[in-house]
C-alpha cells in the first residue's frame, strides 16, 4: 500500500455522488488513503470540476439530480480520457452497460467495500498513467503481446486467432469491464452486436485452455448481465 | 332454433276466402236438396241446410257463417217452403227457421272462435317458450360478457328475425358492444338509449315514448340498476302483434340481463378473492420486511454503538469478531434487500426477461463466486456434462436464482457438509440441481417452501428470509421452466431445475407478471 501511494504520489479524485452519507464515507477513505479530494453532488458541478481540478480518476453516481449520468459521461469523453467509475445499484444492469458503452471505464456496485474501492481506483490510475506493457503477467498467465504467445505455468497455450483476439483485447483492458457490446463491436464488427453467444462460446473455449477451472475462473471474470473483466495482475 | 315466425301462423281461412267456403257450401246444400225434395219433407230438408250452417261455422269465422245463414234462410224460405219459388219474409215458420239458423251459426261460430284463440294464444305462448328456453339455455354455458352478447344478437336474429344492438356502459357512457350486421340507427335516436337507461322505460317505435324512433330500447333492468340497453329493429312487415313481441322482448332482456349480471357478479368474487390474496401477502411482506430489515440493522447498530462507546475497552479480536458480524448483518441485509427488487421487478406487470443465449457453466461460476465468502472452506462440487448447449435464459436473475439456491445450501446444511452442483440436458431442457447434505424437509413442506414467505420450522438461529425460494420459482417459472425440491435418498435436500431449451429460444421476450 505504501508503494502505491509514492507510485501516484497525491492522485486526484474527484467525487460526484449527491448521498451525502456515502460524500462522507468516500471522503473519509480516499484521505486515508493519500488522495486529494474533490467533491460535487451534481452534473453540471462535475462537469467544470473535471476542467479546473484535473482529476486523475472521477468517481461518477448515476443517479444525479440534475442529469442523467451517462450524459455526463458523454460530455467528459468529449475531450477528456481520464477515467471514470459509475457507482450504481444493483438492479441498474441496463445503466451501467448504457455508461460502459457511453466511455465509462468501470462500475462499482452499491454497496461496495473498501477493499474493491481501492482496486478499482488503482486499476483506473494504473491505466492512465501506464502504457501497456508488452508482456502481461497475472498469476500463472503469461500474455506476449508481441510475439503473440500465450504461456500457462511455462507452457506454451495454442489458442485460435478468434481466442488469441479475444484474450489480447482483454488483456489491454486488464483490471477494466469490457461490455458485450464492445467486445463483439471491436472483435466482429457492429452487425454482431445481437449476437452474443459467438462471444460466450469463444469466452466459454478460451477458458476452458486458460483456466484452471473453468467453472471458478480466476482470470476471465463475468459481471453478469454487462461482460467481462480480466483479473489485473498483483 | 325455433322460429318464431312459423309458429305465428294463423290456419283457419279468413276473409274474402271465408264467404267463398261459406257460400259454396250452401251451394252445395241446395244441389242435394233440389235430389232430396221429392223424397223428403221440407222440415227435413231443413236439417242439411243446419248442417251446412254448422260446418261453415266451424270452418271460417263470424262473418261468413252469418252470410251463410242468411242465404241458406232465403234459399230454403224460396225453394221449399210452399209456395215454391216465392220469398215470404213475414211468413212466421220462416223466422222461426231463420232465427234458429241464426243462432245456431253464431253460438257454434263463436265458440269456435273462442277455441281456436286458445289454441292460438298457446302456440304462440309455446313458441314464445320455446324462444325463451333456447336463449337461457345458450346464456347459461356462456362464460363471459362477450359470449352472452353474441348468444343474445344470434338468438333475436334468428328467433324474430330482427336486428339488434346492446348498448353497456362505458365509465359515463353507453357504448355500443354488440349488433347485427345489417343494423343501422339514425342519428337522431342516438340520445334513446341513454334516456331509456337512465329512466329504466322501454322507448321507441310502438311504446308511446319517442314514438317516432325506428328501433325499440328496452332498458337491460336487474334488482338494483339497469346494466344496459337492447335495441331491437322489428322487421316492417311482421305479421306478429307488437304486443306478443314486446312481450318475449321483455323477457329476452331480462334474460340478458340476468346473465350479464351472474358474469359481473362472479368477475367482482374473483377480484375480490385476488385483492384478499393480496391483502394477506402485504401483510406477510409486511412482517417479513420489518423483521429482516430491523433484525440485521439491530446487529450492526449494536456493534457500532458498542464500538464508539467501549471501543477502547474492547481487545483487538472481539472488535474485529463485532466488525465481522456488522459485515455479514450488511450482506445479507443487502440480499434482502435485491431479493425484494427482483420480486417487485417479476410481479411489475410488463416486466421482461432479458434472454441471451448463457454458458450454463459461466453462470454456475457467476453464482459461486458471488457466495465465495459464506463457503468458508466449504466443498462445493460442480458436476458438469460435456457440451452442453447454450441455453436461452436472462443472465442475471438466473444468477439470481443459483445464489438463492447456494445460499440455502449453504445456510441449513452443517459446517463440514458438501454442496454439489449439476447441470445436464436431454433434447428439450436443460436440467440443474443443486444437492446439499442438511437435514432435508419435511415431506408435507417440500410444495410449500416455494410459498411466498414461507420458512419451514427450523432453530432461530438459521437466518432467512422465505423469499429466496419463491423468487427461484417466480424466474425460472417466467423462463418457461419448472422447479421442485426433493430430499436426497441418502439424506439431505436438492433443488431441481428444469429449463425449456427450445422454446426459451424462440419466444424473445416474455411478459409475465
Amino acid at each position: 500500500m505504501a508503494n502505491e501511494k509514492r507510485n501516484v504520489s497525491m492522485p486526484r479524485v474527484l467525487v460526484v455522488d449527491d448521498e451525502v452519507a456515502i460524500q462522507r464515507f468516500l471522503r473519509s477513505v480516499l484521505i486515508a488513503e493519500g488522495f486529494s479530494l474533490n467533491v460535487t453532488d451534481n452534473g453540471a458541478e462535475a462537469l467544470s470540476a473535471a476542467v479546473l481540478f484535473k482529476p486523475d480518476v472521477i468517481l461518477l453516481d448515476l443517479g444525479l439530480p440534475d442529469m442523467d449520468g451517462v450524459e455526463v459521461i458523454n460530455r467528459l469523453r468529449e475531450w477528456s480520457t481520464v477515467p471514470i467509475i459509475v457507482l450504481s445499484v444493483r438492479e441498474q444492469e441496463n445503466d451501467k452497460v448504457k455508461a460502459l458503452d457511453a466511455g465509462a471505464d468501470d462500475y462499482l456496485t452499491k454497496p461496495f467495500g473498501m477493499a474493491e474501492l481501492m482496486a478499482r481506483v488503482r486499476v483506473a490510475l494504473r491505466r492512465s498513467v501506464q502504457k501497456p506493457e508488452p508482456v502481461f503477467r497475472s498469476g500463472d498467465l503469461e500474455v506476449d503481446l508481441a510475439s503473440r504467445k500465450v504461456i500457462l505455468q511455462g507452457a506454451e497455450v495454442q489458442l485460435t486467432p478468434t481466442e488469441y483476439d479475444l484474450l489480447r483485447f482483454l488483456v489491454t483492458h486488464a483490471g477494466k469491464v469490457i461490455t458485450h457490446n464492445q467486445i463483439l463491436i471491436q472483435l466482429w464488427g457492429v452487425a454482431y452486436v445481437d449476437q452474443p453467444q459467438v462471444l460466450r462460446v469463444n469466452i466459454s473455449n478460451l477458458r476452458q485452455k486458460i483456466e484452471a477451472d473453468a467453472s471458478r475462473p480466476r482470470y476471465i471474470i463475468t459481471e453478469p448481465g454487462v461482460g467481462y473483466r480480466l483479473t489485473a495482475p498483483g | 332454433m325455433p322460429r318464431l315466425s312459423t309458429l305465428y301462423r294463423m290456419v283457419r281461412p279468413s276473409g274474402v276466402y271465408g264467404y267463398i267456403v261459406g257460400l259454396s257450401l250452401v251451394a252445395g246444400a241446395t244441389l242435394v236438396c233440389e235430389v232430396l225434395r221429392h223424397f223428403l219433407l221440407p222440415i227435413n230438408l231443413l236439417m242439411i241446410y243446419l248442417l251446412t250452417v254448422v260446418l261453415v261455422a266451424l270452418n271460417t269465422g263470424l262473418k261468413p257463417a252469418i252470410a251463410a245463414v242468411a242465404l241458406a234462410g232465403f234459399i230454403y224460405n224460396y225453394l221449399y217452403t210452399p209456395p215454391r219459388f216465392v220469398f215470404d219474409f213475414f211468413d212466421k215458420e220462416y223466422l222461426v227457421t231463420f232465427f234458429g239458423l241464426f243462432i245456431t251459426g253464431a253460438v257454434i261460430s263463436s265458440l269456435v272462435n273462442k277455441a281456436s284463440e286458445r289454441a292460438e294464444i298457446l302456440r304462440v305462448r309455446e313458441a314464445e317458450t320455446a324462444c325463451l328456453y333456447h336463449l337461457s339455455r345458450e346464456l347459461a354455458v356462456a362464460a363471459d360478457a362477450a359470449s352472452i352478447l353474441r348468444t343474445v344478437v344470434d338468438n333475436v336474429e334468428e328467433s324474430i328475425q330482427a336486428q339488434i344492438a346492446l348498448f353497456l356502459p362505458n365509465g359515463e357512457q353507453l357504448e355500443m358492444v354488440a349488433a347485427s350486421r345489417e343494423l343501422t340507427i339514425d342519428l337522431q335516436e342516438l340520445d334513446l338509449p341513454v334516456w331509456a337507461f337512465h329512466h329504466s322505460l322501454v322507448a321507441g317505435h310502438g311504446t308511446g315514448l319517442h314514438e317516432t324512433a325506428k328501433l325499440v330500447y328496452f332498458p337491460l333492468k336487474t334488482l338494483s340498476k339497469n346494466i344496459g340497453v337492447m335495441a331491437i329493429n322489428l322487421a316492417e312487415d311482421s305479421d306478429f302483434s307488437f304486443d306478443q313481441m314486446f312481450r318475449l322482448l321483455e323477457a329476452f332482456a331480462a334474460q340478458t340481463a340476468m346473465a350479464l349480471e351472474r358474469v359481473n357478479l362472479s368477475h367482482q368474487a374473483e377480484q375480490a378473492k385476488i385483492s384478499l390474496a393480496q391483502q394477506k401477502l402485504e401483510r406477510a411482506l409486511l412482517n417479513s420486511v420489518s423483521h429482516d430489515l430491523r433484525s440485521p440493522l439491530a446487529t450492526i447498530t449494536g456493534v457500532l454503538t458498542s464500538i464508539l462507546e467501549q471501543g477502547d475497552n474492547l481487545t483487538e479480536q472481539v472488535r474485529r469478531e463485532l466488525l465481522e458480524n456488522a459485515r455479514e448483518e450488511a450482506a445479507r441485509l443487502n440480499r434482502f434487500v435485491g431479493n425484494l427488487l427482483d420480486i417487485s421487478r417479476l410481479e411489475a406487470r410488463g416486466a421482461i426477461l432479458k434472454k441471451e443465449p448463457c454458458d450454463v457453466q459461466d453462470l454456475i461460476g457467476c453464482a459461486l463466486a458471488a457466495t465465495e465468502r459464506q463457503m468458508q472452506g466449504r466443498t462445493v462440487g460442480v458436476n458438469l456434462v460435456k457440451d452442453l448447449p447454450m441455453v436461452a435464459m436472462d443472465m442475471v436473475l438466473m444468477n439470481h436464482v443459483l445464489i438463492n439456491l447456494l445460499d440455502n445450501a449453504l445456510k441449513y446444511s452443517l459446517p463440514d457438509g458438501v454442496v454439489d452442483i449439476s447441470a445436464r440436458c436431454n433434447d428439450e431442457k436443460l436440467i440443474l440441481q443443486v444437492a446439499d447434505t442438511g437435514p432435508g424437509v419435511p415431506v408435507d413442506e417440500l410444495k410449500r417452501i416455494f410459498e411466498k414467505f414461507y420458512r419451514i420450522p427450523v432453530p432461530e438461529s438459521i437466518k432467512g428470509t422465505g423469499l429466496g425460494l419463491s423468487i427461484c420459482n417466480g424466474i425460472v417459472e417466467a423462463h418457461g421452466g419448472k422447479i421442485w425440491a426433493d430430499n436426497r435418498p441418502g439424506g439431505g435436500f436438492v433443488v431441481t431445475l428444469e429449463m425449456p431449451l427450445q422454446a426459451a429460444s424462440q419466444e424473445k421476450e416474455t411478459p409475465h407478471g
